[in-house]
């Protein structure tokens, strides 16, 4: 669906991204992991043909640079934020992106419906919360029903309940044969959408790999040990692995490696589960060892 | 548009998107917006009351004695044309590209499959839409005025005043979206069409009279100079399409009219057309090359 | 001359020439018919258009007695034709002499001629020779109701007083204005009428050195000058229509003339004034209608002495570039009960000057100015506040006539602004009318019609349609995409 060969693309003197290879099959789901500032945006507006860059980058057999009108045609983008001309109705944007798509028949009540805000057609979209203004970004994305989904950090500006359900509307849209590029710095989000995660560092790619060896590539964080009543462990640890993290059982608790900025994670998901941890602590990989074989 | 005026018809249907749809997609969604604008409600309004104003001042003095002819009314019409439409199209043009820029909003419609010589396309026209509206709708409320008031102008003459008012918008908006292609923020490109505007409108013309005063420029020198700027090259149009002549307009008049003839109102046109044309491919092709955010 | 014998005539004539051309080599029998209009004759068929020998005039000229009536049958003659007896050329029909683009074709070299009803055509294009139609030499001339076509020179009269020229439609050739001749001209040609003639595209209708002239209900277009006066004293001009010209009429170096209830309009040569005045002394203008010409009236070096103030009054003067140009020395008019309307330039000092030597009132009464900004409050007719024009931009105009090339610019208001607003560049008043008339003076001279305003307002319903029109199809273009169809 998407193959991409040696992409460089600089901004002055700073390198946005560099030498970047990569390809993704029909109906694959691919995961651009990274920082902030990792590359992960740079590489998504190459593939849109919105920045030109140094490489090739074809989308369905067809070249961004010179093609990338019909490329595009074959990409529905959700961005960070929906910014567009919120003056607009929600039917007028509906239909204006029909017609910009070649999409002879939209059933407009049906398509608000499928990303679930249903009834907001007559709204002016500014007047749309941050959660429903994804939606629509989604809804139009979807509009001509494209197989490729490119998705910039969509439940970036969202808050946690909003992220949440758009995290599991994409997880059912995936699942449709979609082709879907996903950037993100969220490891949960990482692990529930993708398939595959290229991870990236400063505009390099430093590791791809199946979702299954992502949170293990992650340990260069740390473990946290986490206190829990003995009989809700197990459904713990069932969580947490469904969420990418490989955790261990020990004597008094749980141990899981934590990328640098997702230490908390963990936390939350066993919040929303309602499963009562009593306490935690963060141990370096060398300290979680130590307690490991200690126990052993 | 109430929330009522939603259709019960849910069904949208869409043309194949050649250039040509998708130019006519882009360019409505750009007139709704331009009509909706404040700031263009109050061109609007400002042009109206203007022309209303000239209109009604002056169809007193001449309805009277039944004269006709190039008379106050039409020279009272011809500037405020020249000061409120490039002002109206320079500044519409200026933000017309920069301002969607700055709110990100062109970076999601450039990742639909549009063009960029779409959207420029699109805009331009979505563009002209509403300054024609807004032309037509301010010399024909001046027209009702004068017929009103017994004024001595003809029909023709206001038919050829709109229509190459129109022309002169098309021009400062082809401009105005070069600037617009060209500024990285939208209140710079508003400025400097602003600042065009000053300088089309006032300081070439008071450079021109220094210079001519100053230097003795040859009427040859003078006329062309005129020519290249369409503020005048539609003032003379407009004089030679009410009286077939511009020896109003004095010895660079005369000698226009003795050298070129029957060649003057396609020199008009050409200068106009240029500044049209021009600026707007070359907006197109930087606009190409530009990032969109 | 009766009905009766107009319409008898011709076939006696016809019979006449007939006989002439076919079967008599003599004129004599010809001659005693010709001269007895009331004798009857057999009906003859018409023949207009039939082409007789050249000399045939000539030959009925020279069997004429003086006094006599020579009536000339209907028929092109190609000739050219002396009258030297004083005689009564009628011509019976439509008579065509034709000279063939050569030379002059009509000379009266005697007293008491009258040439009416005839074409005169083709004259040669010698302007050294200055080939005329008719050319008269002598005194009590009438010119009537002759058509004169592609001619160089039209009427010319050399100390030829006492002549009447009326009625005559005066057509140039079509040449370049240097190559072409006078439509009428009056040589030392004293207390002659000139009346209901009409002369286009010809050089100049000019009187050199006739006194006493009467100049009245002519028309003019597309000549250089309409009416020009050289060393032309008494002369009344009045209700002539001179349109199209270079110069409407042109007095120079004349006196004691009157130029009344004219029409000068759009008379625009590189140089064109409705009525210029050149070193004219004892003039009077008044209830003329002076509309869209370059200058409306210039004045140079008139009145010329201090005899009598020229006149100008009760004229409308109105959407010239120019209304009055004055050249800087003039001085002693006296302007008073105009129209100025709409001029561009309401009054212009040509180079720099100003017109402290001319009063723009008389009475107590000064002239209506439609750019004059003052009120009236007691409604007495007469502003109160004096009217005095300063403009920068029309100074700067004088200075540097070039600069009319940005006329109508907002730079223009710019420069009046600036003038307004700062004392120090502001230029001096060039006139001053104390007593400036709030409503117009009524002038006779008709103005013509207005333009329809039905027109103009269906032309401003359509204009505005165009609008409502854009405004409808941004609103519609989204719904006509939708369709009844599927309701989820």
């Amino acid at each position: 669906m998407i193959r991409i060969d040696h992409l460089t693309m600089k901004f002055g003197k700073f390198t946005a991204a560099a030498d970047i290879s990569l390809s993704l099959a029909r109906g694959e789901s691919l995961a651009l992991w990274g920082s902030n500032g990792a590359g992960k945006t740079t590489i998504i507006r190459c593939v849109l043909g919105l920045l030109s860059f140094q490489g090739t980058i074809r989308v369905g057999g067809r070249d961004v640079a010179r093609d990338g009108k019909r490329a595009r045609s074959l990409i529905g983008y959700v961005p960070q934020e929906l910014a567009f001309y919120d003056d607009l109705r929600v039917w007028e944007a509906i239909t204006l992106f029909a017609r910009l798509k070649n999409v002879a028949r939209v059933d407009l009540d049906a398509t608000l419906d499928h990303v679930g805000i249903p009834d907001q057609g007559g709204k002016r979209i500014r007047e749309l919360s941050g959660g429903m203004k994804q939606r629509l970004a989604l809804a139009i994305a979807l509009l001509g029903d494209p197989p490729l989904l490119v998705l910039d950090e969509v439940t970036a500006s969202l808050d946690v309940c909003g992220r949440a359900e758009l995290v599991a509307l994409l997880g059912r849209l995936s699942g449709q044969g979609r082709s879907l590029l996903f950037a993100s710095h969220r490891a949960d989000e990482v692990t529930s959408l993708a398939q595959r995660v290229l991870m990236l560092e400063k505009g390099k790619v430093t590791a791809e790999v199946p979702v299954s060896q992502f949170v293990a590539r992650l340990g260069a964080g740390s473990v946290l040990h986490l206190h829990m009543p003995a009989p809700s462990r197990p459904v713990a640890i069932q969580l947490l692995r469904d969420h990418g993290f490989a955790p261990t059982l020990n004597g008094v608790g749980i141990l899981v490696p934590v990328p640098a900025t997702q230490k908390a994670v963990p936390l939350r998901l066993l919040a929303e589960a309602r499963l009562s941890v009593d306490d935690f602590e963060l141990l370096s990989p060398r300290d979680a060892n130590l307690s490991q074989e200690n126990h052993a | 548009m109430s929330a009522a005026a939603i259709p019960s018809c849910q069904i949208i249907e869409a043309h194949a998107p050649t250039l040509i749809s998708n130019i006519l997609t882009l360019a409505w969604r750009e007139l709704r917006d331009a009509l909706r604008a404040r700031s263009f409600l109050l061109y609007s309004l400002a042009f109206l009351a203007l022309g209303l104003g000239v209109s009604y001042v002056s169809a007193a003095g001449t309805g009277s004695l039944g004269l006709s002819g190039f008379g106050r009314t039409t020279a009272g019409l011809i500037n405020i044309v020249l000061l409120v439409v490039p002002l109206m199209a320079l500044t519409t043009g200026a933000s017309a590209i920069a301002s969607d820029r700055e709110r990100g909003m062109l970076l999601f419609l450039l990742a639909q499959p549009v063009s960029r010589l779409e959207v420029v396309l699109g805009k331009f026209l979505g563009l002209s839409g509403a300054l024609i509206a807004c032309i037509t709708l301010g010399l024909g409320a001046c027209s009702l005025v004068l017929a009103w008031q017994g004024g001595a102008t003809e029909p023709r003459t206001m038919l050829w005043l709109a229509g190459l008012s129109v022309l002169l918008a098309l021009s400062m908006l082809s401009v105005g979206m070069l600037i617009s292609a060209l500024a990285r923020k939208a209140s710079v490109a508003v400025g400097t069409g602003v600042f065009l505007w000053l300088a089309l409108v006032f300081v070439t013309d008071l450079g021109l009279m220094a210079g001519t005063l100053a230097l003795r420029l040859p009427v040859k020198t003078l006329f062309l100079l005129t020519l290249s700027n369409p503020l005048q090259a539609f003032k003379m149009w407009a004089l030679h399409s009410i009286d077939a002549s511009i020896d109003v307009l004095g010895p660079a008049g005369l000698y226009a009219m003795d050298t070129y003839h029957d060649a003057l109102p396609w020199m008009f046109g050409a200068s106009m057309a240029a500044w049209i044309v021009l600026p707007l491919v070359a907006a197109a092709l930087i606009f190409r090359t530009r990032s969109p955010v | 001359m009766n009905a009766n014998r107009s319409n008898l005539a011709p076939r006696v004539a016809i019979l006449a020439v007939s006989c002439l051309v076919g079967l008599c080599p003599t004129t004599a029998s010809a001659q005693d018919s010709m001269q007895a209009p009331n004798e009857k004759s057999a009906g003859v068929h018409d023949s207009a258009g039939v082409e007789i020998n050249a000399g045939t005039i000539g030959r009925l000229i020279k069997a004429a007695k003086p006094g006599d009536i020579v009536h000339v049958p209907a028929g092109v003659y190609r000739e050219h034709i002396r009258i030297d007896k004083p005689l009564s050329l009628i011509a019976e029909g439509r008579v065509v002499i034709d000279g063939m683009s050569s030379g002059d074709i009509v000379e009266i070299a005697a007293p008491n001629v009258t040439l009416r009803g005839f074409v005169v055509r083709d004259t040669g294009i010698d302007l050294d020779k200055e080939n005329a139609a008719i050319r008269v030499l002598a005194d009590h001339t009438v010119i009537e109701n002759n058509t004169l076509e592609d001619i160089l020179f039209g009427i010319d009269l050399k100390q030829a007083p006492d002549a009447v020229v009326r009625g005559n439609f005066i057509g140039g050739k079509d040449l370049d204005i240097a190559r072409r001749g006078d439509g009428l001209r009056l040589w030392r040609s004293d207390r002659v009428l000139i009346e209901n003639n009409t002369i286009h595209d010809g050089r100049d209708a000019i009187l050199w050195y006739s006194q006493n002239v009467t100049v009245r209900n002519n028309t003019s277009r597309r000549c250089r000058y309409g009416f020009h006066l050289m060393y032309s004293d008494d002369v009344v001009m009045e209700n002539n229509e001179l349109t199209h010209n270079s110069v409407g009429i042109y007095l120079m170096y004349s006196k004691v003339v009157t130029i009344r209830g004219n029409r000068l309009l759009a008379n625009r040569g590189p140089s064109g004034y409705g009525i210029g005045l050149k070193e004219a002394d004892q003039f009077s203008i008044s209830d003329n209608l002076i509309a869209g010409n370059r200058a409306g009236i210039y004045l140079d070096g008139s009145p010329f002495t201090k005899l009598k103030p020229g006149d100008i009054s009760r004229n409308t003067i109105a959407c010239n570039d120019v209304g009055l140009t004055f050249l800087p020395s003039v001085k002693g008019n006296v302007i008073a009960a105009n129209n100025f309307v709409d001029n561009i330039e309401q009054v212009c000092v040509s180079g720099r000057g100003e017109l402290t030597g001319n009063d723009f009132a008389a009475d107590e009464r000064g002239n209506f100015w439609t750019d004059y900004a003052g009120y009236d409050a007691n409604a007495d007719g007469i502003g109160d506040f004096a009217h005095e024009s300063v403009t920068l931009f029309e100074n700067l105009l004088d200075r540097e006539p070039k600069l009319r090339i940005l006329l109508f610019s907002p730079a223009q208001q710019a420069i009046e602004f600036v003038g307004r607003a700062i004392p120090a560049i502001r230029p001096e008043p060039k006139f001053f009318d104390p007593s400036p008339l709030t409503r117009p003076v009524p002038v006779a001279t008709n103005a013509g019609a207005a333009p329809s305003r039905l027109s103009l307002a269906i032309c401003g319903l359509g204009l505005a349609s165009i609008a409502s029109l854009v405004y409808v199809s941004s609103r519609a273009f989204a719904h006509t995409t939708r369709r009844k169809g599927v309701v989820a």
